[in-house]
């Protein structure tokens, strides 16, 4: 089911700016202009073949009429109708459909101003909790205190006292003096410890900044496909398997050596994804238990940043990410990403994936790859006129917490914390590496194939325990008989949905038995 | 600054405070007003120090080293000896919750630094005189 996006407004603006009537722009698109009136006041929801006709007759491309944006606006609107200052105005969350139709701009002001109140209320938090909890602004204070009153003290005794000895009085001007100057000392002190504490305090994280940043791009980047393209023909004469040819690649184009290390000996807090690239030394190192998914992969990174460090930097610099540490984990994400089109060329992937119809177990098998990886790229198949399914993927922790959102058009999964406890996603930790399949549906009747699996990351020695993601792929149903999850599914029968939401508190199911926290929508 | 024990005696006042330059300003504003004062600079010399002599009144800083203030004010109010000895705790901890937790261990004052000379003089004189008559 298409859900409406508010796409009217945009339409109608556009209508009038090439001077065209509602019945002569409804005359060319093949529809009344009372039809054309109800698209353009969002209350009749438009696709396919006569969104595209419009979209030509307005002179704009298809992706501009998608609704992705004003999409997105509603759904952050949303969240921010749940935000605790505001509740005691009861802002009804269905209205921002409106809002975003009529007023994108106030809709767009209202999102910019709530950020800064949240980055502001967060910075406070921050200094309250540093002046609380860190021992060296504890410190300084303390002893700014301590100076302040030995000077206050003695001033006011220099002051009241007339018959002090020449003696005890240069003695007590000889304290004012000393405790200003360690007043002075503290106090610059503080002011250095504040300036180092006051990195990022923003309402967005780095972290969401980057899965803005790729969701902004449907994580398809065309300059990085064409640099994959090129690395894999320079890569594949060096040798018959990738992994070796990598290896060979990284030896003589940049004099780097691969080696292996136990993780007995190793230092395992150096390494992250079972390896660790030691740049002084010009050594990666993998660990003994790096799965051959890993090294392929971990290889292709590090050749990926080391061949095209300035596209890579290029295509970060982007006004989504706004800090340093934003930009560096984009720099990361991409140069993933570009790993991922370099060992999975687009062409041949999606041929795979069609043929497969998106089974993930073969194509990990195929392409010699994990299933993160597998699902990431499924996720990336976006290239005009050539576009896989367009999927959403989630990963999340035993804790609830997701770690990573690459939602899709429609799907409303909340921008932080956690999701609904009935998707998949969560479902599938009690049965781990078994696949869940879910006809999931919304409140708002939109449906999707959610398919969920956790993925296992072993254990370097013996006493630690194995550790649990679980990842969930998601597909409009529209898109999902083409997958092989889809079989033995009856889509048409209603009851074969699980009623989900995007989490409890804005779900409006008031009689779901999983609700773990009040919704701000019925406790009005 | 010449006041002296309401009672006329020459009040006896323990300061535990670790920075020299306040214990130096503490004993002269209360000499003044005609009291004795000695010194410790640790939670642990205090509470060795009241065991040896108690004195009228304990001027006690929160940020001590080795016992702090509250461990020292929670050591006087368990002891079978001490239970009721006046203190002013002095401190430049002067958040709420530092004065409700002192308060929960039975401290009779709560000054924090920077503070007036006239203030703690005339808490410590006020509770000493307490103090003597509560004996």
């Amino acid at each position: 089911m298409t859900v409406a996006a508010p796409i009217g407004m945009k339409v109608r603006t556009r209508r009038k700016a090439r001077g065209l009537t509602q019945k002569s722009l409804a005359q060319k698109v093949g529809i009344s202009a009372s039809y054309l009136n109800l698209i353009e006041s969002d209350r009749r929801a438009v696709g396919g073949s006569l969104l595209q006709r419009i979209a030509e007759q307005l002179g704009l491309e298809l992706a501009d009429l998608s609704g992705d944006q004003e999409r997105r606006l509603v759904e952050r609107l949303g969240e921010l109708a749940a935000d605790p200052s505001i509740l005691q105005h009861h802002i009804d969350p269905g209205t921002a459909n409106a809002l975003v139709s009529r007023h994108p701009d106030w809709a767009a002001a209202m999102l910019s101003l709530s950020r800064s109140v949240r980055d502001a209320d967060q910075q406070i938090t921050a200094l309250t909790d540093r002046l609380d909890q860190d021992p060296a602004l504890m410190e300084a204070v303390h002893q700014v205190l301590n100076n302040a009153a030995a000077v206050r003290s003695t001033m006011e005794i220099l002051s009241s006292v007339e018959d002090l000895p020449a003696e005890q009085r240069a003695r007590f001007v000889e304290i004012v003096m000393s405790q200003s100057g360690e007043l002075s000392g503290t106090a610059e002190r503080l002011v250095a410890l504040f300036s180092a504490g006051n990195t990022r305090n923003r309402s967005l994280s780095p972290a969401e900044e980057v899965d803005d940043f790729l969701i902004q791009n449907q994580s398809y980047f065309p300059p990085l496909e064409d640099a994959a393209r090129d690395l894999r023909r320079e890569i594949r004469s060096f040798g018959q398997t990738i992994e070796g040819a990598l290896t060979a690649f990284l030896a003589q184009r940049f004099d780097i050596s691969v080696f292996n290390r136990s993780p007995v000996e190793a230092d395992l807090s150096r390494f992250r994804n079972h390896c660790h690239y030691d740049e002084a030394n010009r050594v990666l190192i993998f660990l003994d238990n790096a799965p051959p998914s890993t090294r392929q992969f971990q290889l292709a990174r590090l050749a990926c940043q080391l061949t095209a460090p300035d596209l890579i930097d290029t295509v970060a610099r982007d006004d989504l990410l706004t800090s340093d540490e934003a930009r560096t984990r984009a720099r990361g994400a991409l140069a993933s990403w570009l790993a991922a089109a370099a060992l999975f060329p687009y062409e041949t992937f999606l041929e795979d994936a069609v043929r497969h119809r998106y089974d993930v177990e073969l194509l990990r098998q195929r392409f010699s790859a994990s299933v993160e990886q597998i699902c990431q790229r499924l996720v990336s198949l976006r290239k005009p006129g050539a576009e896989g399914i367009p999927f959403g993927f989630l990963r999340a922790d035993p804790s609830g917490h997701i770690s990573k959102r690459f939602p899709i058009a429609g799907l409303p999964v909340p921008r932080s914390g956690n999701g609904c406890p009935l998707w998949p996603l969560y479902g599938a930790f009690q049965t781990p590496d078994r696949v869940i399949r879910q006809l999931a549906e919304f409140p708002n009747g939109s449906r999707y194939l959610f398919i969920g699996r956790t993925v296992r990351h072993e254990p370097a020695l013996f006493h630690e325990a194995p550790f649990l993601h679980a990842v969930m792929l998601a597909c409009d149903v529209v898109h999902a008989d083409q997958t092989v999850y889809a079989d033995g599914l009856d889509f048409a029968a209603r009851h074969m949905a699980t009623p989900v939401g995007p989490n409890c508190r804005l779900c409006s199911r008031g009689d779901c038995l999983h609700r773990g926290e009040d919704s701000i929508l019925y406790s009005r | 600054m010449t006041k002296s024990g309401a009672d006329g005696s020459v009040k006896r006042i323990l300061i535990a405070e670790d920075e020299p330059n306040i214990v130096e300003l503490l004993s002269f504003i209360l000499e003044r007003a005609g009291c004795a004062t000695r010194a410790v600079t640790d939670g642990e010399a205090a509470i060795a120090e009241i065991r040896r002599e108690a004195p009228d009144v304990l001027l006690l800083d929160l940020m001590l080293p080795k016992h702090d203030g509250y461990a020292v004010l929670k050591a006087v109010r368990g002891s079978s000896d001490n239970a009721g000895l006046p203190v002013v705790m002095l401190t430049a901890k002067g958040q709420e919750r530092d004065r409700k937790v002192a308060e929960s261990l039975g401290v009779n004052a709560f000054i924090t630094k920077p503070f007036s000379n006239q203030d703690v003089v005339d808490q410590v004189l006020a509770l000493a005189g307490a103090g003597a008559a509560a004996r």
